[in-house]
């Protein structure tokens, strides 16, 4: 689904040059359930937010579903995202202003499906996550499960091929963040590729593969049994 | 997708309570404001548009662009003379007629009373105007002489219930009683017009003006008003282009002196249409008082300002808070938001606060109108629909606020990149949108505050001096009475003086004919020996007493005589051939004053005092009248200070003198009229008493000067406001944002009065900076205008700095209060939000 090749990502300020991922290799197939662990630092998130097409890489190529996306401009590369990616985040990044229900159908918003089939779909992913008795809340009445479920919801309504979680359950409880690595466990197996990154590794365990990374750069690939 | 904008946009307004309050208060005033000016725009616009056939109804006016002596003089009248040739030597004019004003007394039961605006004219003026009637046909009703149309008012008025049609009314003018027939009643004249007529009377102005001939054939007597009707389809410029043929075949040569003199080489005509004459370039010898485009422009400016003002607040406020709206850009992006959905949605959301403000302005602009109109004077109503309605130039306000102010933040807002935003725990970016072009703002906005509050402070201190800079004479303690020089009066004048003299507390009572603020004009060439050029003189009549009275003070020479005949200009009027030909080789004495005395080229007043001069005091069929100047008297400011001081020669005549001056002192001034009406009445019961005090008259003549610098305080007032709702939001965020800092500011040891000093400092500084900016350009438009004035203030650094210290002082009562409310917070709740 996805080929990185000799990527890196380097920060310039006016007196420092800080390199943040230093030629990485990655490959990653369809279905895969992909974690990413590593120190405070290793350039993790860097990684998640160039394979999410929010950031771009300073030089390598970088072959999204058969396509070249490193150096796209950024109109292309949201076209791109807006088709086959869904995003959760470990702050949820709900909209404070807008209802549960809105939150998720927002993801729609930008993909031009009438106002009957939105509202179908907002309805069938709230069901599947659990929150549909809570639709017309506001993000600040939900606890935090609750809050990662309506980002969770709102990431796959728009049926994405690649699901991208950045630290899902880093703001959650034990219980909760159990019950949201379930979730993905469960969309993996429906088929969507689902890249994490973690800090846990019991939630590490729910992945079939885990790469490790330090100082930018991937130190190994675990295969494991699901 | 619009109703998620819709729902975002009212959520995040609700949110921010503060925010969305100054915005939508600061739009609101600057959109009212915008929309009064509309209105009042509009309405200065729309003079004499409402007149039928308005777009073929001219004035020919007589300018004095290039006058002998003096600033140039505009006239919105016209001599008699010029009519007839006008009409002989343009084919594109189809009909034309003059109108004079007159004040005649109207006789009713028996009882004589004054009749305001009545005109006087020898053709079918309604057929050149076409008012519109209520009554009788407008081609019939003037046809006849002795004739005569009332406004509706003025019937109601004259006639309460019942036809006046038919009706006979008697007039006294001139000493001589005449009966006219109402054959017409006009619709009352809108506000909205140049003119204000309540009585037109048709009588033949030949016999009329019989003993003053030069009155309809001397180009140079100006005493009233040339109208034309042209042709459909008639070029006007080709006539105006035919002008200066058109004066030199027709205006006859003068002599003076033997000198040749011609009005058209001093004089030019212009044609001017009804619609262009209120705010004409020519605003003397008018029928009301009109308006200059400059004035209106100001005023424009300003209210585009105010709005301006309410645009940088809703910039400034919307940027400085962009971060609260940043995770929500980077999400809509991280979901596929394209750069333009994610402008346009800012767009709609202040275009949505924008027409929140309009609902507010348009409520602020119905209450505020009618008293801004009666304040005005003017006819002015709110009309939503249609030409002249306020409802599309409210949509396109709302458009034009909305984008205006909307699009910057849109840009900067959407510029977010989600990548940096969206980071774990990171839920803010900094404060977006450049600060420097915020300050810039700022001090924008303060300079225009503070150079409004310069001109409001200007103006008023202008206003303040108009009314009590010296005027030369003794201005209290003043009784002016009308009408003294009504011709059936003449031989009663003399009882009168004696009986009013009388009167407890009266000490003197003087005869003039150049009162307090009257608008008559009469000048005339003096000849000084040895000195080819004539000089122009102002040519007054006064009787012996009238310097005591006014309280003019000699200043060389002496006072007019009653002991020495050849102080005295008295002849007969009608004027006879005999005694004017006696006049004019005896000569006569005179007082000029000290402008005059200046003019005619002596330098010190008493070098005037025994020179002879030669004036066209006389006909010109009896040459030039020699003239002894006796004495030299102060100059006095009897008119407005924007009129210029005229260079005065005063001679002693009571025939033609209309106003009697009236000075007492020691008593109430209220019993003091009532027993000089008393007397008045006794002696010319058939004369209608019209006095007024001299305090009266001056707050009348500066009346105008007043509104208009009312107006602008209340404009800059607005403005201020404005500006500090921006710069309170703007300290209520920055407080808001540099919470932490406070925070370890005092953690650190850092005092209250400390974190309240940063603040203010920090706010302080853009309102210093803005003084730099608006003082010059203050300056300049003050200087300019106060030179529209013949006396006035210097323009000292007082009104700049009290400008300045004034918006530093609001400004930092503004943001005093919250700056303290901060600064005293405990530090504990500030650092543990991070």
């Amino acid at each position: 689904m996805l080929s990185l090749r000799n990527l890196s990502r380097a920060y310039r300020t006016d007196t420092v040059e800080t390199t943040a991922l230093d030629a990485i290799d990655l490959d990653i197939a369809d279905g895969e359930f992909v974690a990413i662990m590593g120190p405070s630092g290793c350039g993790k998130s860097t990684l998640l937010n160039i394979l999410g097409l929010l950031d771009s890489p300073t030089s390598g190529s970088y072959d999204f579903a058969g396509t070249e996306v490193a150096g796209l401009p950024e109109a292309k590369l949201s076209a791109i995202r807006k088709r086959h990616i869904g995003f959760i985040f470990q702050s949820f990044n709900l909209v404070d202003e807008l209802s549960v229900r809105e939150n998720v159908e927002l993801a729609l918003l930008y993909h031009g499906i009438p106002a009957a089939e939105r509202r179908a779909r907002v309805d069938r992913v709230m069901d599947k996550v659990g929150i549909a008795h809570r639709a017309a809340h506001r993000p600040s009445q939900l606890s935090g499960g609750q809050q990662q479920r309506v980002a969770v919801a709102r990431a796959v309504v728009g049926e994405p091929k690649l699901i991208l979680a950045d630290e899902p359950t880093g703001n959650l409880d034990t219980a909760h963040g159990e019950e949201v690595m379930r979730m993905l466990q469960a969309l993996n197996g429906e088929g969507a590729t689902i890249i994490m990154v973690t800090h846990s590794p019991a939630h590490a365990d729910y992945a079939s593969r885990v790469v490790d990374m330090l100082d930018g750069r991937v130190l190994i690939e675990r295969r494991q049994a699901a | 997708m619009w109703r998620n904008y819709l729902i975002v946009g009212i959520r995040s307004l609700a949110k921010n309570r503060t925010f969305a309050l100054i915005n939508i208060l600061g739009l609101a005033i600057g959109m009212a404001a915008c929309l009064l000016l509309l209105i009042f725009v509009r309405y200065e616009l729309s003079y004499d548009a409402w007149m039928p056939d308005a777009e073929r109804t001219f004035q020919l006016q007589q300018h004095y662009t290039k006058p002998t002596e003096g600033p140039p003089v505009l006239l919105q009248m016209s001599s008699y003379a010029s009519g007839p040739a006008f009409k002989k030597e343009f084919p594109q004019v189809e009909s034309w007629a003059y109108a004079t004003r007159s004040a005649p007394i109207l006789l009713r039961n028996g009882q004589p009373e004054p009749v305001k605006d009545f005109f006087l004219t020898d053709a079918n003026l309604l057929d050149v105007l076409r008012l519109p009637m209520a009554k009788g046909s407008r081609a019939g009703a003037l046809s006849q002489q002795n004739s005569l149309v009332l406004s509706e008012r003025e019937a109601a008025r004259l006639f309460p219930g019942e036809d006046p049609i038919g009706k006979t009314l008697t007039v006294v003018a001139r000493g001589t009683s005449m009966d006219f027939k109402v054959t017409g009643v006009f619709r009352d004249i809108p506000r909205n017009s140049h003119l204000r007529i309540a009585v037109i009377a048709r009588l033949n102005l030949h016999s009329y003006f019989a003993e003053q001939p030069d009155f309809l054939t001397h180009w140079g007597n100006q005493s009233g008003w040339v109208y034309a009707r042209l042709r459909p389809g008639a070029d006007a410029d080709a006539i105006r282009a035919g002008f200066a043929a058109f004066e030199k075949r027709n205006i006859p040569d003068e002599d003076f002196g033997g000198t040749r003199t011609n009005q058209g080489d001093i004089s030019d005509f212009a044609l001017v249409n009804v619609r262009d004459v209120h705010l004409g370039a020519a605003q003397q010898g008018q029928i009301t008082p009109g308006n200059d485009r400059r004035s209106i422009l100001t005023f424009a400016v300003v209210g585009l300002l105010i709005l301006g003002m309410a645009c940088v607040n809703f910039v400034n406020l919307s940027t400085a808070r962009a971060s609260q709206r940043a995770r929500e850009v980077a999400l809509r992006k991280v979901l596929g938001a394209d750069r333009r959905q994610l402008i346009v949605q800012f767009l709609a959301e202040s275009t949505l606060v924008a027409a929140v403000a309009m609902l507010l302005a348009l409520a602020l602009v119905e209450l505020l109108l009618p008293p801004v109109a009666a304040f005005l004077e003017a006819d002015m109503r709110v009309a939503w629909f249609g030409i002249g309605g306020i409802a599309l130039p409210a949509l396109v306000l709302v458009l034009v606020v909305g984008i205006a102010g909307g699009l910057y933040p849109a840009l900067v807002l959407s510029r977010f990149q989600p990548a940096s935003v969206l980071k774990a725990n990171k839920s803010a970016a900094d404060a977006h949108g450049s600060g420097t072009l915020r300050n810039a703002l700022v001090i924008g906005q303060f300079a225009v505050s503070i150079g409004l509050i310069i001109c409001t402070v200007v103006i008023y201190a202008q206003t303040v001096y108009a009314r009590s800079v010296d005027p030369g004479f003794r201005r209290e303690g003043i009784l002016q009475i009308d009408g003294i020089g009504r011709r059936q009066l003449y031989p009663q004048v003399e009882t009168i003086i004696r009986e009013v003299g009388k009167v407890a507390g009266v000490s003197a009572v003087g005869i003039t004919s150049i009162g307090l603020a009257t608008d008559n004009t009469s000048n005339m060439l003096v000849q000084l020996p040895n000195v080819a050029e004539p000089a122009q003189l102002g040519n007054y009549t006064v009787d012996y007493d009238f310097f005591p009275a006014m309280g003019v003070d000699l200043v060389a020479g002496r006072l007019l005589d009653r002991n020495r005949p050849l102080d005295s200009a008295e002849r007969a009027f009608p004027p006879q051939p005999e005694a004017e030909r006696a006049f004019a080789a005896r000569g006569v004495n005179a007082v000029v004053n000290e402008l005059a005395a200046r003019r005619l080229g002596f330098t010190r007043p008493a070098d005037a005092v025994g020179k002879q001069i030669r004036a066209s005091l006389a006909d010109q069929a009896y040459g030039l009248v020699p003239v002894t100047i006796v004495g030299v008297v102060r100059d006095a400011r009897f008119r407005s200070v924007r009129t210029p001081l005229e260079p005065t020669l005063f001679t002693n005549r009571t025939v033609g003198s209309n106003w009697m001056i009236v000075r007492f002192a020691g008593r109430n001034p209220a019993a003091v009229r009532a027993d000089v009406e008393a007397a008045w009445r006794r002696i010319a019961p058939d004369v209608p008493f019209e006095a007024r005090f001299s305090d009266e008259i001056m707050g009348e003549l500066y009346a105008a000067e007043d509104a208009r610098a009312r107006i602008f305080a209340g404009f800059a007032l607005l403005a201020v406001i404005v500006g500090c709702l921006g710069l309170f939001g703007l300290a209520t965020f920055t407080a808001e944002r540099r919470t932490k800092e406070i925070g370890i500011r005092k953690v650190l040891g850092a005092r209250t009065q400390d974190i309240v000093r940063l603040l203010v400092w920090q706010f302080s500084r853009p309102v210093l900076v803005a003084n730099l900016l608006a003082w010059p350009i203050a300056w300049w438009l003050m200087r300019d205008w106060l030179n529209g004035f013949d006396a006035r203030i210097a323009l000292g650094p007082a009104p700049f700095v009290a400008a300045g210290l004034l918006a530093l002082l609001i400004a930092v009562a503004t943001i005093g209060g919250h700056a303290l409310r901060v600064a005293r917070a405990n530090p504990i709740h500030a650092l543990r939000y991070e």
